[in-house]
């Protein structure tokens, strides 16, 4: 009986963010059932599983002590070139894998420029993927002319619409990157050197980590996710535009500190981060299913945002002096 | 020893255009826009271009207190919209109503003023709570940035605010050189704040190590509140300004004021690590990109691609001033 009571108990102090997740669902359940109905449920999971991935990447680069405001930039131009290159070369197969390819590598070069500015000319990530991230956006809006781009791609129409088991196909791609991002941070030697250069990079160093490669690796991972993220929403969209997605990085923020990794570095994980994307999706979806729409909806982001951020930060405060 | 001659004098070419360079540019950039199109060295146009940036000359000067800090502030486009369509909204609800139109002005004169202090006091006390740094001042802007975004949608309910009045007090805000004057005042006292004063120093010191600071016995979560409240404080100011000049305002007034203001600040010399810079090489920054923005419009460059020169621009002035810092260390330890 006691026992019993002890896991409860530990399972409550470890995983209040689960919890804190099933009570809004039940909570939801109770006052607008059709909020868990099949549809609602899949539309939420894809939203969920398009921001996801850019949330594992960006909850890797946290736990390395790294950050990315340019990953809602690199978003936005993974969508417009993604479908540039689509219109530009056909719907053959290979026209589709060339194009993905040839974008990805696209937005791992925006991730490899954030790397050399921050690893080799030490510039600090904020600033530099700030700055980034507004030349990338410059750069997106001469490209389009500020205009949306639309594909008409059958493939990628059916991979935004097609379902398995009755989720769509985007999600099973979040969870077969969940399942990577788990096992390289849990399991591989690079994972745990991640771990090692966020919590204390001389002593890292030291203990023979290539520090240097380890964080210039973390904006190339980052700007993967960004185009594989992109990639997923023009399934969805079947546009891209560069009003799309601007909230990315923010959201992602959010959703790792929500989870329970802190800013400080070199503690966390990719599952919690899971829940964290999960428990804010719940909540913005409720509030806009309550009609709390438009820019109230996006105070109440802000406020989350600003609410979790700033508690996270409080509970780390000690660690600043 | 060849070498480090070399370097010597390498490292003395990276000070001198630290400290000369902003004149250059000015300089330079009038030369080509001038042969290009003679109407730029016109007393009219100089005017103009000391009109448009005197809003951002202003917020400006508030960044550069959050920066020297050891903070920033990304919330001050935010806050300039906010102020903005308050502004409107007292202003066109005056005309209507019996208050004279002087006393409106300097009333919407102090609202958008401590409106402004008010969103930069709760940053402040946020960031003064958590011990924050750069890292955290970020975010936490950032967020802030969005929660009065959306305040300022909802006071006007999204909706573009005209202006209803034609003349008075309230408009001289903006005409002539009274914002000109405006950024002046406001730069001599905050640079006087800044050098002749307790907290000036101990903003300085703040911004090079908050624990040395803190061990120094100063109070340092004070300091840290007071920057951000002053920087809150000059974008509100901003912000009626900027309604006054072009006699309308939306919620989309502020938009990318953060980043003027940032840009700014950074050519102007002042590192972004905190701990130096000063408002009077602000004011020359604010000029220098005033200039160019203003070059970069004659030869018809668009304002994406001026997006472009803005990014750009932030990250060779960061780069310049690393550079600096580690050619300094290396100095020191020869």
């Amino acid at each position: 009986m006691r026992s019993k009571r002890a896991v409860v108990k530990k399972f409550v102090n470890d995983q209040p963010v689960l919890l804190l997740f099933l009570f809004f669902i039940l909570l939801m359940v109770v006052i607008k059932p059709s909020f868990v109905s099949i549809r609602n449920v899949k539309n939420i999971l894809i939203d969920v599983s398009i921001y996801g991935v850019s949330a594992l990447a960006m909850t890797i680069a946290i736990i390395t002590g790294a950050f990315d405001l340019s990953l809602s930039a690199n978003f936005a131009w993974a969508q417009i070139f993604f479908c540039f290159l689509l219109n530009a070369w056909g719907d053959s197969p290979g026209a589709i894998l060339a194009a993905l390819l040839v974008m990805l590598l696209s937005t791992m070069l925006v991730g490899v420029l954030n790397g050399l500015i921050v690893v080799f000319l030490r510039v600090h990530a904020f600033i530099a993927t700030m700055a980034t991230g507004i030349i990338l956006k410059g750069f997106s809006l001469v490209f389009t002319k500020g205009n949306m781009i639309r594909t008409t791609n059958p493939f990628i129409r059916e991979m935004g619409k097609g379902t398995f088991l009755g989720l769509s196909y985007l999600t099973y791609i979040f969870i077969a990157f969940v399942v990577l991002a788990y096992f390289v941070m849990t399991y591989t030697r690079y994972g745990r050197g991640l771990y090692a250069t966020g919590g204390n990079m001389k002593a890292a160093e030291l203990s023979g980590i290539n520090v240097k490669f380890t964080r210039f690796s973390i904006f190339v991972i980052l700007g993967f996710a960004a185009g594989i993220s992109g990639a997923m929403f023009v399934c969805l969209m079947r546009a891209g535009s560069v009003l799309y997605g601007t909230d990315l990085a923010l959201t992602c923020v959010a959703a790792t500190v929500v989870g329970g990794t802190p800013l400080t570095g070199g503690r966390g994980s990719v599952l919690r981060t899971v829940v964290g994307i999960l428990l804010i999706y719940v909540l913005y979806k409720g509030l806009a299913f309550l009609g709390l729409q438009g820019y109230y909806n996006t105070m109440i982001r802000g406020i989350v945002l600003l609410t979790v951020v700033s508690i996270d930060a409080f509970m780390t405060r000690g660690d600043r002096w | 020893m060849e070498s480090k001659e070399k370097s010597t004098s390498k490292r003395k070419l990276v000070a001198f255009l630290r400290e000369w360079g902003l004149i250059f540019a000015i300089v330079i950039i009038t030369v080509v826009a001038t042969v290009i199109r003679p109407a730029f060295l016109s007393g009219k146009n100089m005017l103009n271009i000391l009109r448009a940036y005197s809003t951002i000359g202003i917020a400006s000067m508030g960044m550069a207190y959050a920066v020297i800090g050891g903070g920033m502030d990304l919330s001050i486009g935010s806050t300039i919209s906010l102020t903005a369509v308050v502004t409107m909204l007292i202003i066109n609800n005056a005309t209507v109503a019996t208050v004279t139109p002087a006393s409106a002005a300097l009333l919407v004169l102090l609202v958008g003023i401590l409106l402004g202090a008010l969103i930069g006091a709760i940053n402040g006390t946020i960031l003064a709570l958590v011990n924050g740094k750069l890292a955290e001042s970020f975010i936490i802007t950032y967020a802030m940035q969005i929660v009065i975004g959306a305040v300022a949608q909802a006071v006007v309910r999204g909706n573009f605010q005209a202006a209803q009045y034609r003349s008075g007090l309230f408009k001289e805000f903006g005409m002539g050189f009274t914002p000109v004057v405006f950024m002046i005042v406001v730069a001599i006292i905050m640079q006087f704040i800044l050098v002749k004063t307790q907290f000036g120093r101990s903003l300085y010191f703040l911004g090079s190590s908050m624990q040395v600071a803190k061990m120094a016995g100063l109070k340092v979560k004070q300091v840290r509140f007071f920057a951000h409240l002053i920087c809150g404080a000059c974008a509100g100011l901003a912000g009626v300004i900027v309604v006054s000049r072009v006699g309308s305002a939306s919620v989309l007034q502020g938009q990318n004021y953060e980043l003027d203001a940032l840009v700014c600040v950074a050519i102007g010399g002042t590192s972004l690590d905190g701990g130096s810079g000063s408002i009077a090489r602000t004011v020359l920054g604010v000029m220098v990109v005033g200039f160019m923005m203003t070059a970069l419009n004659i030869l018809g460059v668009q304002s994406n691609a001026q997006l472009i020169v803005r990014g750009a621009v932030i990250v060779a002035a960061v780069a310049l001033d690393v550079l600096n810092k580690s050619m300094k260390l290396r100095e020191v330890a020869q």
